[in-house]
């Protein structure tokens, strides 16, 4: 008996072993091509996302895991510069007619597809055209050309946008997740349920195309030698599929990964006390932000606004939670944008007295002496709704603590990220909550605060005319000095109407190993685009 | 025995009925559908393209109705986020899941019930304390933190183990690759397991070695070991095999922190991954499979049972 049951267990390891050695293997094609011996050139980095990537960046599957891979298999007709200013990638150059109505991008002729077709402006105007403006997809961020009309081919490697009216971020919003696809591919076809180009076989222009997918595992790319720019320096690029944050940490400790932006800020200590691993501090277009509904009357009035936000002491947050990787924020419009940022602006500095003084004015005072202000006999309590992500939940138990000094009386309920998107993003069934924005490189915030867009993603629900006609002056013009003009003035009357209780503007905590060189300083998705210039020293 | 099979196939078929109605409606219920998972800035007209893609502006008995025919005819549906077959997403990673099961339960049975055993007849003894020590640590440690402690010592500080992943499959497989790969998540799932297996070896055995059949045989001269093995142990089974078709359910049903950790492709991080994306169709389909192994590894218990003990008849 003894022996049958130890023959059974040796059979049952002997068939897992033989199932080991052949599943996953399709999918895997060896290629044997010599290496050549410039030092510089070779070797693989390796990038974790969290989920499986869909190779087509206009599905609305496609999130940031998406993005990242994305971002390198396939290209756009701009992409953001190292200034961050929109800069030639497909299009080498673009103009704008004098009522901006009409842009014409002038295309590369040395463009080839990873299946060795010709790119040209077919391929575009089939993108933007059958993709982007067909409502029945809701394509990913096809809410940023609202006011395109149409493309047009004007020959082989040209094509014009013709816009409703004027959209001076054209360009800028031309290099943000809105990669051209194959029209030779997609033509016909469904773009979401072609899940032979979405999730198998992607033909993409970038610098790097597919080599292999493991659902679950891995997405390994490699070289293209048929490049437009400069062929790439790696050899391959890793994107593994890693849901647990903890393990990322954990691997590039083991140098298993070569890079990545760290959310959670709780491991950066040990990561920055560690061999060969280095942390970079990087400028983002985001801003976090904490907003009153404004449907609510009470929140209507400028100076409870302005209240709470004196009632927070952000650097105190900034340097615990966020372990220094922020500054303070008084508008939207984040230092990264270099040519529109101002700091000649109202700061609302930490101060609770003036923050009590303030809401005083309101009308709120404590008049029953129970600690918590009060108002025609009506406490002033505070439902605060947000979602668990990062340090979100960290940050927002310190803002109720600051409201609660200042005797607003908070409750805090975090909800899982889904329930909240649906409660406060869909339903705007919420009071107060917390979160951020992140936008393409260029200044107009219309998204996000214009009155046209309440039902949109002006999530507070903010209304003023003021506001609305310089942020209209600068989505229309695309002379530059006129823009500076007009968003210095916006980010002064942001500053003091606070549409959003701005707090701060996060820098990304680059985490990289210190082999990886050619890295510009730029935030990880946006050096992405300059992967081709990264290399590996030995 | 075949009235008995088809007696349980009746039961089965009604008993996963009701489980796809109540997973079903309750995964609707559930406040965020699909199109809350999207990005935080999709506009409402890109939410609404995706609830109608999706067919989701159907009520939920239509769209429950028209699952359970695709489901009766084998078809579970399409996955939401990946748009591939429902069937091809597990099938997939089903193999990884039932990898660790097979290991983690044969080191649970060959080691745990000996040491069962041992602290049974030592029963009070010094080994019997500490046998029982570990079983509790066993059982309390959170796997979450335990394998992180393991990454820690094994992969950061010694480099010993890949800190995660399945290890290179097809061509480049190698057989150190494999093993490796599989240690610290297989030595995570048995510290839960193991415990279980002694505890129920342990209190079986004390059960059945203080029952008069045993001190007769021991009066006839028997020697220890053939009491203990041919007459206590058999006769102390059935619970033990209880509790192990208990565990590999358990097992199979994936082990969603462990294989998150450890970045094991299996049901635990498939499951995850569905949830977290509001993949229906996907939940579906994992339930189905899940209730189906539960049922399966039920009725094997029920037949192992009449052959370890004659006295229990299924027919």
């Amino acid at each position: 008996m003894n022996k049958k049951i130890i023959i059974t267990i040796i059979g049952i390891m002997g068939i897992l072993f033989l199932n080991a050695c052949s599943y996953g293997a399709d999918n895997t094609s060896t290629t044997n091509n010599d290496k050549e011996e410039d030092p510089q050139k070779g070797g693989k980095v390796s990038i974790p996302i969290v989920a499986d990537p869909t190779f087509n960046p206009w599905h609305p599957n496609a999130y940031a895991e998406s993005n990242v891979v994305n971002r390198v298999l396939f290209s756009s007709l701009t992409k953001p510069g190292k200034d961050l200013a929109p800069s030639p990638d497909l299009a080498e150059e673009w103009e704008v007619s004098d009522d901006e109505l009409e842009w014409t991008f002038f295309l590369r002729d040395d463009v080839l597809w990873h299946d060795g077709e010709k790119f040209t402006a077919d391929d575009v105007a089939y993108t933007f055209n059958e993709i982007v403006l067909n409502e029945e997809l809701g394509a990913n961020n096809s809410s940023y050309f609202g006011q395109l009309n149409k493309v047009e081919v004007v020959d082989e490697y040209t094509v014009k946008f013709v816009l409703e009216s004027p959209v001076a971020a054209l360009p800028a919003y031309l290099g943000f997740n809105t990669e051209i696809l194959p029209k030779h591919i997609f033509e016909g076809e469904d773009p979401w349920n072609l899940t032979s180009f979405n999730k198998e076989n992607p033909i993409g222009t970038g610098a790097f195309k597919l080599k292999t997918y493991n659902s679950g595992q891995s997405v390994v790319l490699e070289r293209n030698e048929d490049y437009y720019g400069e062929t790439a320096l790696l050899d391959e690029v890793e994107y593994k599929v890693l849901g647990d944050a903890n393990t990322h940490v954990a691997q590039i400790l083991t140098g298993e990964l070569s890079i990545f932006a760290l959310d959670d800020l709780a491991a950066i200590e040990k990561i920055e006390n560690a061999d060969g691993v280095d942390v970079y501090a990087r400028d983002t277009t985001r801003f976090f932000w904490l907003i009153l509904n404004q449907e609510i009357e009470k929140y209507q009035d400028k100076e409870v606004r302005q209240a709470i936000l004196h009632a927070i002491d952000r650097q105190t947050i900034i340097d615990t939670v966020l372990k220094g990787y922020a500054t303070i924020a008084d508008s939207g419009i984040a230092p990264a944008l270099q040519q529109y940022y101002t700091e000649d602006v109202t700061r609302i500095e930490y101060d609770p007295d003036l923050a009590k003084e303030l809401l005083k004015e309101a009308g709120w005072e404590d008049s029953d002496g129970d600690g918590i202000l009060d108002k025609d006999g009506e406490p002033f309590t505070i439902d605060f709704e947000i979602g668990i992500q990062g340090d979100l939940e960290a940050v927002s138990q310190m803002v109720q603590q600051y409201l609660e000094e200042i005797g607003i009386k908070v409750n805090l309920n975090a909800m899982e990220w889904n329930t909240m998107i649906q409660q406060v993003v869909v339903e705007r069934d919420y009071e107060m909550t917390l979160n951020w924005w992140r936008y393409p490189a260029d200044p107009d915030l219309s998204a996000y605060m214009h009155s046209k867009n309440v039902k949109g993603n002006n999530i507070p629900g903010y209304k003023n005319e003021e506001l609305d006609k310089l942020l209209d002056e600068g989505a229309q013009t695309s002379d530059i000095e006129k823009r500076q003009k007009i968003y210095i003035e916006a980010q002064q009357l942001m500053a003091e109407e606070l549409p959003y209780l701005f707090l701060w503007y996060p820098q990304e905590a680059q985490v990289r190993i210190d082999k990886l060189k050619g890295v510009p300083d730029l935030s990880f998705g946006d050096a992405l685009h300059y992967i081709n210039e990264w290399y590996l020293e030995e | 025995m075949l009235k008995f099979l088809i007696n349980r196939f009746g039961q089965s078929i009604i008993l996963l009925l009701i489980v796809t109605v109540i997973t079903f409606f309750l995964i609707n219920l559930a406040p965020g559908g699909p199109s809350s998972t999207m990005r935080m800035d999709a506009s409402p007209e890109e939410r609404q393209a995706m609830v109608e893609k999706l067919g989701l502006d159907q009520p939920v008995i239509v769209r429950y109705a028209s699952w359970l025919k695709g489901a009766f005819s084998g078809d579970l549906g399409t996955s939401f986020t990946s748009n591939e077959p429902v069937v091809q997403r597990i099938a997939e990673r089903l193999p990884y899941t039932i990898e660790l099961t097979i290991f983690t339960i044969i080191i649970s049975i060959i080691i745990g019930i000996p040491i069962g055993i041992l602290s049974a007849i030592k029963r009070g003894s010094v080994p019997d304390h500490i046998i029982n020590f570990f079983s509790v640590v066993g059982l309390s440690v959170p796997a979450f933190w335990l394998g992180l402690m393991l990454i820690l010592l094994f992969s950061i500080n010694l480099g010993w183990l890949p800190s995660s992943g399945v290890g290179a499959r097809g061509v480049d497989f190698n057989l150190w690759g494999w093993i490796s790969h599989l240690i610290m998540p297989v030595l995570i799932l048995t510290t839960t397991i193991l415990p279980n297996i002694v505890r129920f070896t342990r209190s079986s055995m004390l059960e059945v070695i203080s029952q008069n059949y045993i001190r007769t045989i021991r009066a006839k001269g028997a020697k220890e070991s053939i009491v203990i093995y041919i007459h206590a142990l058999r006769n102390a089974l059935i619970p033990i095999i209880t509790i192990i078709g208990v565990l590999i359910p358990r097992l199979l049903s994936g082990a969603v922190i462990t294989e998150a950790i450890f970045g094991w492709t299996g049901i635990g991080t498939l499951i995850l991954e569905a949830a977290r994306g509001r993949d229906y169709p996907l939940v579906m389909g994992i339930t189905i499979v899940i209730t189906i192994v539960v049922i399966l590894c039920n009725l094997i218990v029920d037949i192992v049972y009449s052959r370890v003990d004659p006295r229990v008849k299924n027919v």
